[in-house]
């Protein structure tokens, strides 16, 4: 039996002026899945996460938030409700914190907003202190961290009042690699958890690693919606071969062009097509595959390359 | 009201840790204050001066009138000059001396005489220095006090005194037998005491005697001499009248200094909030935007309001005495409430924190110029005057001072109080309007 849809987005149109940032969006988040929204920068998933929290109002569509359940506290509708944002936690791309403000009133400070007090509010505070393994530096201003300590202390006040849906809006920009493990390693921990979470990047291999379903998005419209193995088997092409040949035999065709003695070609079976060759006497000196992927299936999709 | 109190808690917090920010609120007006209080202050008190400036004039030109200034001239806490009566007049009104001294004819004779009539002294004091007024009377009865020693010491000077007073005493056919018998008996002994106290002089070469003989006791009789010029109250001479410390003026303007660094402060916060990505997730809380300005609003007023009490206290400590304390928290309420509004208007006229902080501070300085911030309204010519009425910082700082030193009454205080609070909910509509308006 699937989960329940915990949000819906039908028809979400968004312009200013002559522009439009969103095109008539369409999707919809099981409880529980993690979902990713990708695109290159200008591809309206800022506009689109706006419209999900209530921060925008679309100039056309609905989105609802919740399902209703005792989960989601009987709640469901727009995110302009009070009760709908608190089912919502939102890490903003930029980091949305007080410098000088320690982590810990940090913490406190948006855990009263949501209603937080006394024991509950300790309590989570340092659940979220310790979900962003900072407890030894609740003391310390926010000033004094590195940027990959911002980071985690921005998605732990996002975390602060436990909401059922998580919005991560490009967490990992600007971080050190070490920091990138901890956030992906914060991210499974919470997906474990049955945490409904939105997750936003222009890193094709965040959201393979991440998501189980990712919509591309570009110059406002929905290009493709599903899992990214189906995503890659519908848009990303075959593999690619890349080798460099020792011995070549006469009578042997090739699949591809041969460039002195380097060979490329592309299947969609390209360990069969090598053992073929091995079998028929070819000698590979070097040997490459590259598999399809996200890139691959954006620039069949669009004609260009994420990172243009 | 509680997310909004939190809101103001947390404002106030940040602002507590930014140290260039509280400076700019407390600091540097606390400064401004103390450094134009100084620069201002020397006409109204005699702090900071050598000595005392009194003229004298001396109609009775006698060894004792020149004792008498002679002594004065001693005292180290007064500068004497020797001066007609219409010169010293005028340099008392003008406000070269302190006060001026008149020693009319016969002053020599009843000086430091124990008995009879004592001398007048014609006394004119600055009127804007009537704390000295008190000082310089001691002074005077001091100097009488050793004219009373200076009699005893000298025999030949108290003999010829006493021949003089029988004289009188026998030309006076009014004065009863029996007064003329204790009259003599006293003269007699009088006499004689002085006969001893010529023995002990030439016995001993100890001629010293106690500086403050006679000190406390009523030698002569100070009459109040006018020096004062009908002044128009309304007049720059008529308010520096009304004027009671040197930091009367100083110090209100020092409030509205710290009141524009508060306004300047939070409408960059404001700003602050969009650039740094706060406002986004304080608006995807549930929490309305209401709330979110009404939270800046109220710790905008709260360190307003601070700041007004601590330089009043400040203020307080050093020598100001205001008038009318609750007429002085209805004006730091009216200024708070302007100011606030003020700040709410000029934190939605730029989006990024430099284009809030320079047209913030920009604007605040245009009206601190006109407003009497800098210099103040009374000493501005006639057209600025009028121009000054245009700035929120005349009105501001004309209820502080109507409550400090203007004695104001509580009609007169409603005007400048109306037109703060009308100014303050034109400024908050306006920003409240936009910021609603807008998408951060």
């Amino acid at each position: 039996m699937e989960n329940p849809l915990i949000v819906s987005a039908q028809g979400l149109r968004k312009s200013y002026g002559s522009h439009i940032a969103v095109d008539g969006l369409n999707f919809e988040i099981q409880r529980g899945a993690t979902f990713g929204l990708l695109g290159p920068n200008g591809a309206g998933k800022t506009t689109t996460i706006s419209m999900l929290v209530g921060l925008l109002h679309p100039d056309e569509g609905s989105v609802i938030v919740g399902d209703g359940s005792s989960k989601s506290n009987g709640t469901a509708g727009n995110p302009v409700d009070d009760s709908v944002r608190r089912l919502i936690g939102v890490a903003p791309q930029s980091l949305s914190l007080y410098d000088e403000l320690t982590a810990k009133e940090n913490l406190e400070f948006f855990g009263q907003l949501y209603g937080l007090s006394g024991g509950r509010l300790r309590e989570r505070v340092q659940w979220s202190l310790a979900f962003a393994e900072l407890e030894d530096r609740q003391k310390d201003r926010l000033s004094t961290f590195s940027g990959g300590m911002k980071r985690r202390m921005n998605i732990a006040v996002a975390m602060i009042h436990e909401p059922e849906i998580l919005l991560l809006d490009e967490p990992t920009v600007g971080v050190d690699p070490q920091s990138r493990n901890h956030i992906f390693e914060s991210i499974q921990r919470l997906q474990k958890e049955g945490l409904t979470i939105l997750y936003t990047t222009h890193y094709m291999e965040e959201a393979q690693r991440l998501c189980d379903s990712v919509a591309i998005m570009d110059h406002g419209k929905l290009l493709a919606l599903d899992s990214v193995p189906r995503l890659i088997a519908q848009h990303g092409g075959c593999s690619v071969v890349t080798c460099e040949l020792g011995r070549l035999p006469e009578q042997v065709e090739l699949p591809g062009q041969l460039d002195g003695t380097l060979l490329r070609f592309e299947s969609d079976r390209p360990l069969e097509k090598v053992a073929e060759l091995s079998g028929q006497g070819v000698q590979f000196r070097t040997l490459s595959i590259s598999q399809p992927d996200l890139e691959s299936v954006f620039l069949s999709l669009t004609g260009r390359s994420l990172r243009d | 009201m509680n997310r909004i109190v939190k809101m103001a808690i947390k404002d106030l917090r940040l602002l507590a840790r930014d140290r260039m920010g509280a400076f700019f609120i407390l600091g540097f007006p606390i400064l401004m204050g103390l450094f134009f209080g100084l620069v201002m202050g020397g006409s109204n008190s005699g702090e900071g001066r050598a000595k005392m400036q009194v003229a004298i004039v001396d109609n009775d030109n006698s060894d004792m009138s020149r004792k008498f200034i002679e002594s004065l001239k001693a005292n180290e806490s007064i500068a004497v000059s020797m001066e007609e009566l219409e010169s010293a007049r005028e340099s008392v009104r003008k406000g070269k001396r302190v006060a001026m001294m008149v020693l009319d004819e016969g002053f020599g004779e009843s000086a430091g005489v124990l008995w009879g009539q004592p001398p007048t002294i014609k006394l004119g004091v600055d009127p804007s220095r009537s704390a000295e007024a008190a000082m310089l009377q001691g002074f005077i009865m001091e100097s009488i006090g050793q004219l009373v020693g200076e009699r005893f010491q000298d025999p030949d000077l108290m003999r010829n005194f006493i021949d003089k007073s029988r004289q009188e005493l026998a030309d006076n056919q009014s004065i009863s037998s029996t007064n003329r018998m204790l009259m003599q008996a006293f003269f007699g002994s009088l006499e004689q005491m002085t006969e001893n106290i010529g023995a002990l002089q030439t016995q001993s070469d100890d001629s010293s005697q106690a500086p403050n003989a006679g000190k406390g006791i009523q030698f002569a009789n100070i009459e109040s001499l006018d020096v004062s010029r009908a002044v128009d109250p309304d007049s720059t001479a008529g308010q520096i009248a009304k004027l009671n410390s040197k930091w009367d003026i100083s110090f209100p303007q020092a409030m509205i200094w710290g009141v524009l660094g508060c306004v300047a402060g939070f409408a960059i916060s404001i700003a602050k909030e969009r650039t740094q990505g706060t406002m986004t997730r304080l608006r995807v809380a549930p929490v309305s935007k209401f709330e979110i300005i009404a939270g800046k609003a109220l710790a905008c007023f709260i360190t307003v309001v601070l700041v007004i009490v601590t330089l009043t206290v400040l203020g307080v400590l050093l020598g100001m005495q205001p008038k009318s304390y609750p007429l002085l928290v209805l004006a730091a309420i009216s200024v708070s409430v302007c100011f606030v509004g003020i700040m709410m208007f000029l934190s939605v006229i730029g989006t990024t924190e430099q284009a809030v902080g320079g047209s913030g501070w920009a604007i605040n300085m245009v009206m601190a110029m006109l407003g009497g911030g800098m210099i103040p309204v009374m000493f501005m010519p006639a057209f600025m005057k009028s121009l000054s009425n245009l700035s929120p910082v005349k009105w501001g700082i004309l209820s502080l001072e109507g409550a400090i030193w203007r004695e104001f009454s509580f009609a007169e205080m409603v005007m400048p109080c109306l037109i703060l609070i009308g100014v303050g909910i034109i400024g908050m509509s306006i920003g409240t309007l936009i910021f609603r308006r807008t998408d951060a």
